[in-house]
């Protein structure tokens, strides 16, 4: 799809989210909804005791039972959908010919930690932050969003190998 | 007026039912612009495919307007909006750390999932990294937290910091991502590489 | 011409719009004005001291007073609980911030009946429930509250609870006001305005 008009396509979702639910979109917080409950169920003492995860269970609450993490699931079918109905779904492991599939599996994973520990710290993703930081006019997405690409630009010389 | 779950008696699950729905249309939207795929995300940073700050940036002014129209005409209270709460060393210490992820795993949450939908296992390898990143954080928090709460400023807005009003500040933002839509249609031209373009 | 330039074309035009139409328009009144003058100048709109001592002393959570002097007059002396909001700042601020609330009863107060009363119109005009005055200000809290002696030897058992009122409402002015400054204030910065947590955020 062109890109202005997914853009639009986006934007109008984002409305939606604002106009009905009063927020903004996000997604890695429902990464930590998971681990959240995930560690409730399998260390419960554990959670109870900590200054973290205690919050989460207040009041006999289910951390699942939250609008981020079932927002979350709803991108997993929405991907879905759009995948099946343009024929892209195809298990594979997308690289630059030039790097092993180990290589690119690596970086996935530290990717995965870095961006979410940076995630949880500045409060927001590119889309719970950044776009929807924008849209209200906050500038803390704003500041999210130039500190996110300023330094992907500088660490993107460092890492070009695994790309071009 | 909107928000429409806060007016008084909604139910708390339809919010939930709202969520699915919206979580829906933005996997969808994200899949359909194409950033299922890692290396056409980061063509962003090596100018290939500037893909990412065309969508990025028309979907942020179209949600802008909307809801600032939708304001003026009494159709969306944006007090009851929620901002995102300004933690400066928070905010620009994690944003530098999400731009090493980025450029590392070459997703984002929000597109991570959209690309497992459809079957990539790397963005499998990236959610489990994320899984492992929320884990540490939370393991961590006692150490990070003094950066974490540390020098809160609430939920300024960014026109009021430049002491502009919101029309005049969404004007210039719109003028300004004119302007970057133009620079990076030429650079996707001068950074060309048509062997990774043809297979994305 | 490309998709490019069309969007872009059309988001122009959208925020040349935005830059002449004020945004801000929700400022401006939206209560016919005779619908105003009606709701403030209904007796029930305003409270007497007698009636807000008594809420304080059943410390009713369904009231928010507003103080509308300045900073320097509230660390002064205030009335137990009430939110500084100074009269100047009101005026600029948004003040659905603090009035939004339809389920708590907002009442005005400064050292007389000005500026209160100056205060719940507008509040009344911008379209705001449950606002309303405390008449005579805090001028009227010291006569009937602060200095009032109860004289004679027979009263009835309403006049009885009235002066009970009264003097708990006396005692607790008392005891919040004559903290040391450092408590005060500490105290003062607990009852400052936060404005109601909303729900969101990726976080």
């Amino acid at each position: 799809m062109n890109p202005y008009l997914a853009g639009t396509l986006l934007g109008l979702v984002l409305l939606m989210a604002m106009y009905l639910s009063g927020r903004g979109l996000g997604a890695s917080g429902g990464l930590k909804y998971c681990v959240v409950s995930i560690v409730g169920a399998l260390d419960r003492p554990h959670a109870d005791r900590s200054v973290y995860y205690s919050k989460y269970f207040e009041n006999g609450q289910k951390p699942l039972k939250n609008w981020l993490p079932i927002e979350v699931m709803g991108i997993l079918a929405g991907g879905f959908i759009s995948g099946a109905v343009s024929g892209r779904l195809k298990f594979k492991i997308e690289k630059s010919p030039s790097i092993s599939k180990t290589r690119r599996l690596v970086f996935a994973f530290l990717g995965g930690i870095f961006f979410v520990y940076g995630a949880q710290l500045a409060r927001g993703c590119t889309s719970g932050a950044a776009l929807s930081g924008m849209a209200v006019l906050s500038l803390a997405g704003f500041v999210t969003m130039v500190a996110i690409f300023g330094s992907a630009y500088v660490f993107a010389w460092f890492f070009r190998k695994n790309w071009i | 007026m909107g928000p429409i779950t806060s007016i008084a008696g909604f139910p708390a699950w339809l919010d939930l039912v709202i969520a699915l729905l919206i979580g829906i249309g933005f996997g969808f939207a994200l899949e359909q612009a194409g950033f299922s795929s890692s290396r056409k995300l980061a063509g962003m940073f090596y100018g290939y495919d500037t893909t990412v700050i065309k969508v990025f940036f028309t979907a942020a002014i179209v949600a802008l307007v909307g809801s600032q129209f939708m304001s003026y005409f009494g159709l969306l209270n944006m007090n009851k909006v929620f901002v995102n709460e300004y933690y400066v060393g928070a905010a620009v210490i994690g944003g530098v750390i999400m731009g090493a992820g980025f450029i590392m795993g070459g997703y984002c949450p929000g597109t991570g999932l959209s690309a497992l939908a459809i079957g990539k296992i790397d963005a499998l390898f990236f959610f489990f990294g994320g899984l492992a990143g929320a884990f540490l954080f939370a393991e961590t928090y006692p150490m990070i937290q003094n950066l974490a709460n540390g020098n809160f400023k609430g939920p300024v807005k960014i026109n009021e910091v430049f002491g502009l009003s919101p029309g005049l500040f969404i004007f210039l933002l719109i003028a300004a991502a004119a302007c970057m839509f133009w620079v990076a249609e030429l650079a996707e031209k001068k950074f060309a590489r048509p062997d990774i373009s043809s297979e994305l | 011409m490309t998709a490019r330039q069309i969007i872009t074309s059309i988001l122009l035009i959208f925020g040349g719009i935005m830059l002449f139409i004020p945004l801000s328009g929700k400022y401006s009144l939206r209560e016919k004005p005779g619908q105003v003058l009606t709701t403030v100048l209904d007796e029930s709109n305003s409270l007497n001291a007698d009636q807000v001592a008594r809420f304080l002393v059943t410390e009713d959570s369904t009231l928010l007073l507003i103080d509308l002097r300045t900073p320097e007059e509230f660390r002064e002396c205030n009335i137990p609980g009430s939110v500084n909001v100074p009269y100047a700042e009101f005026l600029k601020q948004d003040p659905g911030l603090y009035l939004d609330d339809e389920g708590m009863r907002h009442v005005f107060y400064s050292n007389g009946d000005l500026k209160s009363g100056y205060a719940q119109t507008l509040a009344v005009g911008l379209g705001y429930k449950n606002c309303f005055v405390m008449k005579g200000g805090l001028n009227a809290w010291y006569v009937t509250i602060m200095n009032s002696e109860f004289a004679g030897n027979k009263i009835s058992a309403r006049e009885n609870a009235l002066f009970a009122t009264r003097l708990r409402a006396r005692t607790l002015f008392n005891e919040v006001n004559s903290l040391p400054s450092s408590l005060k204030l500490a105290y003062i910065a607990s009852k400052r305005f936060d404005p109601k947590k909303l729900d969101g955020g990726c976080e």
